[in-house]
């Protein structure tokens, strides 16, 4: 046997050891068994939550066509079947939406809108319930950013002082081909136990809810370098001469600071420095404007309405003291002049959101969250996404009914077939 | 007596000695000092927004020129919830619930435009605010003040010399408790200092002081656990792995799987999906906007017969203002009626919350402080309770004026005739009849009353612990 070969067959038989003496360490093996455990846990939370949105959803569509005909049913004109006739738009849980349910369980998902103006339905939430909100849910996302680094921290803060304490340290560094590789293939071996073990659970999530292979080796490796992160700080600390006490207590000093310290003065900070316009004022511009118009003349009404939409502007005539074309177009109107400060409001969420992203490199389980987020299309650029969404569906919405009630297209029901249906993002 | 004092003293002086225990506890101390300043400017902000957008949206009711009084329905009014005075302490639900509805004829809107939807998302556990920062971070300084000092004389030796020298166990423990308690009470300062700002703003001196009793509660309960983890673990590492992981369990893990099983075990439908069932019901009970409605035939009858007339024309009254306030009755019956069975689900689900309080002190401490400082469910529920019963009355007093002060014949040929359409509006001062609304705290008696159940969790935590204290201090041996 050559010197190189020998080595080899011995840091094998060190490994071996190593594995066998982890194997036997009952305080080691209870910390993996609760590592396994959670995950289980939060994977299954995470399934039995998405399935629910699921069917949730599968009886929304239905219900929503049986109420819309019913209501249009009693109101036999164009004007009345745009006004009673309220649209389902939904934001179906992605496939890996299980493993972080995101800004789902604060913000709604589901909206039904109709012809009126759009700013005074869109901020209307169908959320759940606040107390639970307030709380959180367990998920995958929440037990690797904030559980993992714990249970890490944990096995790893008295590598050292164990040995130490149970009199081998020296012994164990003396009898080493290389003591500081002894170490570092201990702490692996811990690190990489505990972070399969927490996989395992949301590998088997993902290939059960059919998870793009994408997806879920981008998850897979932003977990493990999260658990890295973790386990060379914790194996730094632990090589630090301090008793274990004081290892520890720093290592969850630094948990806590990158943890929930940092991203709630992050986003103090964030919300502070950019600010968006008021909800309500939003809110009241449109309807202010919207009950104006019932006092101008029409004409204050159609000349805004028609610089948007000149295809009809050969019906801008109004005879009567009230024709539903009117009364849509100082909809469109309010609209209109909320449209500024509601454009300001999404894009100052966008900027803060970008924000959020550049700031969140400094707090690694704010890093992990955001990322398993943006697979799982569960952050708040899904939302605003899915908020644009709305918006492009009640422009759809309009178009059909404009090009039925200014042309005043005698009233078919049958057409009423064509009206547009949302379809969310994952299906186109 | 003497004996305890001293014991005491000397876990005191270890304590400022330690490097450990200083930097834990300064920090901790800085961290709650920014979060009450922060979050007190920050909530006298809201509510001087909200109670400006209230006054704002009232001015504007009122200022309406002359109009037919349905158009003053549909104009609508805002109420605003403004926070109580002790959401300087607790904002509790807050940033997660909508905080102004838009009050209209014939609908209940949600709450809409929550803080939480508008933030950056950094995740994190919550927003600081000082109540987090007790209930989250509170017990984690009692544990690395408290875990050694016990198990600190057993390791160094010195636990059998004070046995020897007939200190004896309970009185051994009775003086590092008074120490921890010591911790505790100045711990307790800045949500001392946070209560007198919310004293200032009208709160009750009860509210402060019960509130610091539950927090006082829920900081012992941590003190008695490290001291009995301190007393029958033998090593001190041991001790705080124990505690940290006991720290882990109760405060982090299971608020949040209590969430899954609530979600679980009490299933809730969304307003959309419920509405379906309503919305088929309020179809059935006729359009107030229009007296044709077959629905309301019985109610022309009636009308007809009453005041002994065969044609609605010759009525003293407006048929449609009557069916629309007819209409608008019976409409708000059904509104309430699932209304309140959405809020009954919640509330079942918060109580399903509570009872886990009973297997983690966090859940008892953090509901008991929302009670009772009136940021809870409980007090959400009441703002649209209060903003419905706002609602109501505008909309029936200007049904009202609908009926008693417009021509039914004015009435029905106004979209076709532009001076009937002139003598249907109605006096600008008519819009006076909107009552003014601030959502004010509910009396402290109420809030402690929803308190009672999780305080209630926390005392048995209490006194279980502080019972196994007595008992295990009494049998220490070397």
């Amino acid at each position: 046997m050559d010197e190189r070969e020998s080595k080899t067959v011995s840091t094998l038989a060190t490994t071996l050891r190593e594995v066998r003496l982890l194997s036997r360490d009952r305080a080691f093996a209870l910390w993996v068994m609760l590592a396994l455990l959670l995950s289980i846990l939060a994977v299954a939370g995470g399934m039995n939550e998405v399935a629910q949105q699921r069917s949730t959803l599968e009886r929304l569509v239905q219900a929503d066509r049986i109420d819309r005909a019913d209501a249009q049913r009693q109101h036999p004109d164009w004007g009345g079947a745009a006004y009673y006739g309220f649209h389902l738009t939904y934001d179906p849980p992605s496939d890996f939406a299980f493993a972080a349910l995101g800004v789902r369980d604060h913000a709604p998902w589901k909206h039904r809108v109709r012809m009126l103006a759009l700013e005074g339905q869109i901020y209307d939430r169908d959320a759940g319930n606040p107390v639970l909100a307030l709380v959180g849910r367990f998920d995958f996302a929440f037990f690797a950013a904030y559980v993992v680094p714990l249970l890490i921290i944990v096995v790893l803060h008295d590598l050292h002082t164990s040995e130490r304490a149970a009199g081998r340290h020296a012994l164990l560094v003396s009898t080493a081909r290389e003591a500081g590789g002894l170490w570092r293939q201990r702490a692996a071996l811990r690190v990489g136990k505990i972070a399969f073990v927490a996989l395992v659970p949301l590998l088997v999530g993902c290939a059960w809810a059919g998870t793009s292979f994408g997806t879920t080796v981008a998850a897979t490796l932003i977990f493990l370098a999260h658990c890295s992160f973790w386990g060379l700080l914790a194996f730094w600390m632990a090589g630090r001469p301090r008793s274990s006490e004081q290892i520890l207590a720093t290592l969850l000093g630094v948990w806590l600071l990158l943890g929930i310290i940092a991203p709630a003065l992050g986003t103090l900070a964030i919300d502070r420095f950019v600010p968006v316009p008021e909800g309500a004022d939003i809110v009241m511009t449109q309807r202010e404007a919207v009950n104006d118009a019932w006092d101008l003349p029409k004409d204050a009404t159609m000349q805004p309405f028609m610089a948007r939409h000149p295809q009809w502007a050969g019906y801008a005539e109004v005879g009567q003291p009230f024709h539903w074309k009117w009364y849509f177009a100082f909809q469109q109107v309010g609209d209109q002049k909320a449209e500024a400060l509601s454009q300001d409001y999404r894009a100052g969420r966008r900027t803060r959101d970008r924000l959020a992203g550049i700031v969140a490199w400094m707090m690694p389980p704010a890093l992990l969250e955001r990322a398993l987020q943006r697979l799982a299309e569960t952050d708040l650029r899904a939302q605003m996404d899915y908020e644009q969404d709305i918006r492009d569906f009640h422009a759809e919405l309009r178009a059909f009914y404009y090009a039925r009630l200014f042309p005043e297209v005698p009233f078919d029901p049958s057409q009423l077939d064509e009206l547009p249906t949302f379809t969310p993002r994952g299906d186109s | 007596m003497s004996v305890i004092l001293a014991v005491a003293r000397e876990e005191w002086r270890y304590w400022l000695r330690s490097r450990l225990a200083m930097a834990t506890a300064l920090l901790f101390l800085l961290l709650l000092g920014t979060t009450v300043i922060l979050t007190a400017l920050r909530t006298a902000q809201e509510r001087e927004h909200r109670l400006e957008h209230q006054a704002e949206a009232e001015d504007s009711f009122v200022s309406q020129p002359e109009r037919h009084p349905h158009r003053m329905v549909h104009y609508g009014h805002y109420a605003f919830r403004a926070p109580p005075p002790l959401a300087v302490f607790d904002p509790g639900l807050d940033p997660v619930t909508g905080q102004s509805i838009f009050l209209e004829g014939h609908r209940q809107n949600a709450a809409m435009l929550a803080e939480a939807d508008a933030s950056a998302e950094l995740g994190g556990l919550g927003s600081l605010t000082p109540a987090f920062v007790y209930q989250l971070f509170g017990p984690l300084l009692v544990i690395l003040l408290g875990y050694g000092a016990m198990v600190r004389e057993r390791e160094s030796s010195t636990l059998s010399t004070l046995l020897a020298q007939g200190v004896g166990g309970t009185r051994l423990f009775a003086g590092k408790a008074l120490a921890l308690l010591g911790v505790v009470l100045l711990v307790l300062l800045p949500l001392v200092a946070s209560t007198i700002v919310a004293i200032a703003g009208g709160e009750s001196v009860l509210a402060a002081g019960l509130l610091a009793g539950a927090y006082f509660l829920y900081l012992g309960v941590w003190g008695l656990l490290s001291l009995l983890l301190s007393t029958l673990l033998r090593q001190k590492a041991t001790v705080l792995a124990a505690l940290i992981g006991a720290w882990l369990a109760l405060s982090l893990l299971l608020p949040n799987l209590a969430v899954n099983n609530v979600t679980r075990a009490v299933p809730m439908a969304g307003r959309i999906e419920v509405n379906f069932e309503m919305l088929a019901e309020l179809r059935a009970l006729g359009d107030g906007h229009n007296a044709a409605d077959p629905a309301f035939a019985r109610l022309r009858g009636d009308l007809l017969e009453e005041y002994g007339v065969d044609t609605v024309d010759e009525l003293p009254i407006n048929l449609r203002g009557v069916v629309a306030q007819y209409s608008e009755a019976k409409l708000t019956d059904t509104l309430n009626r699932y209304a309140g069975q959405r809020m009954e689900v919640e509330r079942r689900q918060a109580a399903a919350l509570q009872r886990h309080g009973w297997l983690t002190p966090l859940l008892a401490v953090a509901t008991a402080s929302r009670a009772i400082a009136g940021t809870d469910l409980r007090n959400h529920q009441r703002f649209l309770r209060e903003a419905e019963a706002l609602r109501f009355d505008f909309v029936q007093g200007l049904n009202r004026l609908h009926a008693e002060e417009l021509s039914y014949a004015d009435d029905i040929n106004r979209s076709s005739d532009a001076a009937a359409e002139q003598r249907t509006r109605v006096a600008a001062e008519n819009w006076q009849l909107l009552e003014s609304f601030r959502f004010e705290p509910e009396d402290f008696t109420s809030r402690a009353a929803a308190a009672v159940p999780a305080l209630g969790a926390l005392a048995v935590w209490f006194a279980a612990l502080a019972a196994g204290a007595v008992w295990t201090s009494a049998r220490v041996r070397p």
